[in-house]
């Protein structure tokens, strides 16, 4: 994908016949606003990665404004716990996210389920429930019912209920993409539905569960409202330490550091993600 | 030739046969953890903290049993109004701001740009978190940081622009911007494009074609993304509290961290977390009235 | 190699019935078409009978044994698609060792049996590519080699040529045949297509709205339609309603005489019909003959009518005449059809074999 110019887009637009002054005059407004409009675009591209670019800008800066790399080390030196419980923390999520989202989408899509849109509303509320309101119920909850307030646990569930029902579009998705064809003849060939679902539905919807597992990694990795409320005190995510140490020690090139790297992470993944798969699965997850 | 075949179901000698009765409960099964998973970490803790919301401070606790009082729904209403007001107030201004910005850009992103994977990375990264964009900006507008010298230009000084409404609610509609363009991406991207070449040939210029085809055929995608950037916004933290000054935009969601977690007053900052909880509810019912849900069919 | 037995079987949807009260012997190494138009319920029947589907009520056998209850995997079938339904991670020998693979059987007799079906539907060299790989019809030749591949008892097929063009659709139908020949399997396949069940089957049965209209030989059907649907279905037909006023001699020369509007007509009835029975006569388009003039055999019916209309179709004409209010249709072939391409006005047809249905109870 090169970015065109605006010269190559009214390519089609240039009229047949004798060039007139009316003509040439038509194709000038017409190429002032396709300029206007990709120029458009770029000023708005430019604004979302701004703040991205700034800190990345200043994270190279040492004492005194000299240049300074050693605010990354310090990232994976002091900051490594916070990173290596950020990916832990991610990590046993979307496990957890894909273990209960792959059989509810199975069960959605194949089965005639009664009240199945009834049901895949109640799966996606958490969607629609602000973040400091899940986190509130939640370290109320766990602190007088539960017992969750020093396992990770808690905060690894608090993260699963929230992300889960991103995973489950994407899947459903795939699913209903893949003819039915494939699973009955399949199972007119001799084999079982267990056998039937890891041997060909699970390979052929492998685009869209990635899908599902990136969207929810990517959410759960930068993290830090839910986790306010719910973090046991010895576990402090990337996300949350940057959170508090911008409230509470104000910019330090360190932390644009760590935020960096937080973002480069997440950006890769989804470049990664696109190369590899495309963009089909993310319809109606609002990434897309 | 043929009788119609529309005959009332005949009493059947056999009841269901045993693979349909087993086929029921698999989906079940399969239903379950989803839903075990949805009820023990969203329902019921929501309906705990509503429950919290009408007792009496510390008497949840009591052996005695709790004390049902809306008490604090009053104490609410007396002292914490501002910050629901405030709260609505950087709601709006920030779907407001991504209405403007937002249609146009999906506009031109739908019918006119070639390269839209590219743009879906880059925006990406408004939706890695706001923090990030709360941090970002407010380096950038920290005095003596890059932007200082074009704000000396302008005659603005600094602190007028870091800690107030207008930083809060452009960064709150950076984050949210791209829940825009999306909602409204799809509906246009579902309006077939020989509609406005069919205006065009019959005389309407560009913006009477917008105003009279496009819109009303895009209407449901757009009030489903105004919706739905104010149901996200209703709950934000990063952005006031990084960006805002602290009397200014102070939100309930704020307060209702402070009261909770650090004061542990639980009658307060439920009764808070139930009308953002109503907020947002009625925000999605009636998104949800205007998008088309139609994945599970 | 089964025989398959359907035993007043029935399917509804909610207040819809799709199969009602159908029952078929198939017998082992058969090759019977469910014929009709769509809706008529004969690819539910198929999928019955694959187990995807379960009956209402009715049950279904495998010579002797009580399959309605056992699901599609133990029923030992092969059902060949629609659409190929090749599994596209799976390289076409992977595709059709599958049912093997899923019995547990060494990775070294799989593979000598995909050869083996490979070398069958004339892919031998095919093994390691992918189905996207494969134009339509060798895709649809692999589908046929993996079901074969699991030795099953009953070959089922639901419309697998109606996807493929139309030359394709000829060449795959003969190795269809060819391989069910080979194989000895007993095979009963769904279409809609008359020449495709008239060129390969051994009995046809014709569908229609959920019951089985007529079950027979292609002969069977064409020459002796039993109900009006199949007389209009199955090819052209002109239907002249009338009414029973009589019979005539006996043996070979016993006609029934029949009253169709102002004419009488001396028909060759297999049934008894009483005096006064509302009829339907039939006679086909190609029986129908235009008298010339002076070199005319003697027809038992002669009828006048006016040209309408004719239609030159290449090796065919086809003449609409207006005869007594109702339009005939008459399929001229030879020189007779260039000679007719001038004529307009009177005619003069003529015909002998008439087919006799009772007409249907009015609704």
């Amino acid at each position: 994908m090169t970015a065109s110019t605006a010269s190559s887009d009214t390519s089609a637009v240039r009229a047949p016949g004798p060039r007139s002054i009316v003509g040439r005059r038509r194709l000038t407004s017409r190429r002032m606003v396709d300029v206007v409009s990709h120029g458009y675009i770029w000023l708005c591209l430019f604004v979302f990665v701004t703040p991205f670019l700034a800190l990345l800008a200043y994270s190279f800066t040492g004492p005194g404004g000299t240049y300074a790399i050693e605010n990354f080390q310090y990232v994976l030196g002091s900051f490594g716990e916070n990173l290596w419980w950020s990916l832990r923390i991610s990590g046993l999520s979307i496990a957890i996210d894909l273990a209960i989202a792959l059989p509810a989408a199975y069960a959605i899509v194949r089965y005639p389920v009664p009240g199945k849109r009834l049901i895949f509303s109640v799966l996606s509320l958490p969607l629609y429930v602000p973040g400091a309101v899940i986190g509130l119920s939640l370290v109320i909850t766990y602190n007088f019912t539960y017992h969750l307030t020093t396992s990770m646990w808690g905060l690894v569930f608090g993260m699963v209920v929230g992300t889960f029902p991103l995973m489950l579009t994407p899947i459903i998705v795939a699913l209903k993409d893949l003819p039915i064809a494939f699973e009955e003849a399949a199972e007119c060939l001799g084999a079982s539905r267990w056998t039937t679902f890891w041997r060909i539905v699970f390979p052929l919807i492998g685009p869209g569960v990635s899908a599902g597992l990136m969207l929810a990694f990517i959410i759960v990795f930068n993290e830090y409202l839910v986790t306010l409320f719910v973090h046991p005190s010895e576990i402090t995510t990337a996300p949350l330490r940057i959170f508090n140490l911008v409230r509470t020690a104000g910019l330090l090139p360190t932390t644009a550091a760590l935020a960096v790297t937080m973002q480069l992470i997440s950006f890769a993944s989804v470049l990664l993600f696109f190369r590899v798969f495309g963009t089909r699965y993310f319809k109606g997850t609002y990434l897309i | 030739m043929a009788t119609p075949l529309t005959v009332p179901l005949p009493q059947l000698q056999r009841d269901t046969r045993g693979r349909e009765r087993r086929a029921r409960l698999v989906p079940l099964a399969l239903l379950g953890p989803a839903i075990a998973v949805t009820l023990l970490f969203l329902y019921y803790p929501l309906v705990f903290i509503v429950r919290m919301s009408f007792t009496l401070a510390d008497t949840f606790l009591r052996p005695t049993g709790a004390v049902t009082t809306i008490s604090n729904y009053v104490a609410m209403a007396d002292r914490y109004l501002p910050n629901l007001l405030v709260t609505l107030q950087l709601a709006s201004l920030a779907t407001i701001v991504d209405l403007v910005f937002g249609v146009p850009f999906a506009y031109v992103l739908v019918r006119k740009v070639r390269y839209r994977n590219l743009v879906r990375a880059f925006m990406v990264f408004p939706m890695f978190g706001a923090l990030y964009i709360a941090f970002g900006m407010r380096f950038i507008l920290l005095p003596g940081g890059p932007a200082t010298p074009l704000f000396e230009a302008l005659g603005i000084p600094n602190t007028s622009v870091l800690y107030s409404l207008p930083s809060v609610v452009f960064a709150m509609s950076i984050f949210t911007f791209p829940f825009m363009v999306m909602n409204v991406g799809t509906a246009l991207s579902n309006v077939d494009p020989t509609l406005e070449e069919a205006a065009a040939c019959l005389g309407a210029r560009p913006l009477q074609t917008f105003r009279r085809v496009l819109l009303p055929l895009t209407r449901a995608g757009i009030v489903a993304g105004a919706l739905m950037v104010f149901g996200w916004s209703l709950g934000t933290f990063a952005e006031p509290l990084l960006l805002g000054s602290v009397n200014e935009q102070k939100t309930l969601a704020w307060t209702l961290y402070l009261k909770g977690v650090i004061q542990l007053d639980y009658g307060l900052s439920t009764a808070m977390g139930v009308v953002l909880l109503i907020l947002a509810f009625g925000v999605t019912y009636f998104s949800l009235r205007y998008s088309r849900g139609a994945l599970v069919e | 190699m089964s025989t398959v037995r359907l035993e007043s079987i029935t399917k509804h949807y909610g207040q819809t019935v799709a199969v009602d009260g159908l029952s078929l012997d198939v017998a082992d190494g058969e090759f019977v078409t469910l014929l009709g138009p769509s809706g008529c319920g004969k690819t539910t029947t198929l999928r019955m009978v694959a187990g995807l589907i379960e009956p209402t009520d009715g049950r279904i056998f495998f010579d002797d044994q009580d399959v309605t209850d056992i699901p599609p995997r133990k029923r030992n079938i092969g059902f060949v698609f629609q659409t190929p339904a090749l599994f596209p991670h799976l390289s076409v020998a992977d595709n059709i060792g599958f049912g093997l693979s899923v019995k547990g059987i060494s990775k070294a007799a799989i593979a000598a049996r995909v050869d083996e079906m490979l070398a069958m539907v004339g892919l031998a060299s095919y093994g390691r590519r992918l189905p996207a790989q494969l134009s339509g019809g060798q895709q649809q030749r692999v589908a046929l080699a993996r079901v074969l591949a699991t030795d099953p008892r009953v070959l089922l097929f639901d419309e697998p040529l109606s996807a493929l063009d139309k030359n394709l659709r000829d060449s795959l139908k003969y190795s269809i045949l060819e391989l069910q020949r080979r194989t000895g399997k007993t095979a009963i396949y769904v279409t809609h297509d008359q020449s495709e069940a008239f060129a390969i089957s051994d009995r046809i049965v014709v569908m229609n709205a959920g019951r089985i209209e007529q079950i027979g030989t292609q002969t069977d059907i064409y020459l002796h339609p039993r109900t009006p649907y199949v007389a209009e279905f199955i090819g052209a037909n002109n239907g002249l309603p009338g009414t029973v006023t009589g019979r005539e001699g006996d043996g070979d020369d016993a006609r029934i005489l029949v009253q169709a509007g102002t004419r009488e007509l001396r028909c060759r009835g297999r049934d008894e019909f009483g005096a006064g029975e509302a009829v339907i006569a039939y006679v086909r388009p190609e029986d129908i003959e235009i008298l010339d003039g002076a070199s005319d055999r003697q027809f038992e019916n002669v009828l006048e009518g006016t040209i309408d209309r004719v239609i030159f179709e290449g090796p065919t004409a086809q003449l609409r005449v207006e005869v007594d209010g109702r339009e005939l249709r008459v399929d001229v072939s030879g020189n007779q059809r260039l000679t007719l391409m001038q004529r307009d006005g009177r005619v003069r047809l003529g015909f002998d074999a008439v087919t006799l249905i009772a007409a249907p109870v009015p609704a």
